[in-house]
């Protein structure tokens, strides 16, 4: 029943996407806030998660999320997200969580805007 | 409102890590098979996981199940309703007591957003619990019209 998520990073020169595939549950949820916090811990003030290949969500991951835009509202930056089903996005919005971070529809218009 | 004959699936599964996906699933392809869209449901299968993930987590249960039933049936205009029950024999909860945890960022305990969820995504929801266990009922319906009965709990 393994729902394993992954995570890849593209570093960009003013910030960085993280592109997620898979389960955003508790396990998910801390691998992206791993990757998040190096690169928090690197410099990076300005994030893009992408979540086009994430079709699933539970509250639990979705606290983890918002657990990592507080550390980066703690340290001065800024996280977006991009792709979002609408089921996804209704989530956030339930959760409060699209109060405190943008979202896009698509990652070329949030890369823009961004300034990624 | 007239129905036609359902179909009806049940499921004992074991309250182990991500058991809710094979639940949520299950009940993906009953409505799919009733000709529900695929937003519809998203949105079932979203609260489905957020009832399992409950009482996998607070259900304190002995035997360590969870019992689930869905019925899928057409309406009289042809709009596909899934009913689905998911029982513990857990120790109960408090329902208002749980309804007050509206979390906020910041806050030093970010949790307890399921039933907020559940509530959301359902068109009717109905919760029965007590010292021998819980069972919340959830319907989805998606109407010929594109229209969605209430949200009740």
């Amino acid at each position: 029943m393994s729902e394993e998520l992954r995570v890849a990073v593209d570093r960009r020169p003013a910030g960085a996407v993280l592109y997620t595939k898979g389960y955003i549950n508790n396990v998910g949820g801390e691998e992206i806030a791993n990757r998040a916090y190096e690169l928090m811990d690197d410099g990076v003030r300005t994030l893009l998660l992408n979540l086009r290949e994430t079709k699933i969500v539970n509250s639990i991951g979705i606290s983890i999320l918002i657990e990592i835009i507080e550390k980066m509202m703690d340290k001065g930056g800024k996280i977006a997200f991009c792709c979002l089903t609408p089921v996804i996005h209704k989530t956030f919005q339930i959760m409060g969580l699209a109060n405190y971070a943008s979202i896009y529809n698509d990652e070329s218009e949030a890369a823009k805007e961004l300034g990624l | 409102m007239t129905q036609t004959a359902g179909r009806q699936m049940e499921l004992t599964l074991p309250m182990v890590a991500d058991i809710e996906i094979a639940a949520a699933r299950a009940a993906g392809n009953l409505a799919r098979e009733l000709g529900m869209s695929s937003e519809k449901i998203d949105e079932m299968t979203h609260a489905i996981i957020e009832a399992c993930i409950n009482a996998r987590e607070h259900s304190g249960c002995a035997d360590n199940r969870m019992y689930l039933r869905f019925t899928g049936t057409s309406l009289a205009d042809g709009s596909p309703r899934i009913d689905v029950w998911i029982t513990d024999h857990g120790k109960g909860f408090d329902q208002s007591e749980a309804r007050l945890r509206r979390k906020q960022l910041g806050a030093a305990h970010k949790r307890g957003w399921g039933l907020q969820i559940i509530e959301a995504h359902m068109d009717e929801v109905e919760i029965t619990s007590g010292v021998q266990g819980t069972t919340i009922h959830m319907v989805k319906v998606e109407k010929k019209s594109g229209e969605t009965g209430e949200t009740t709990s």
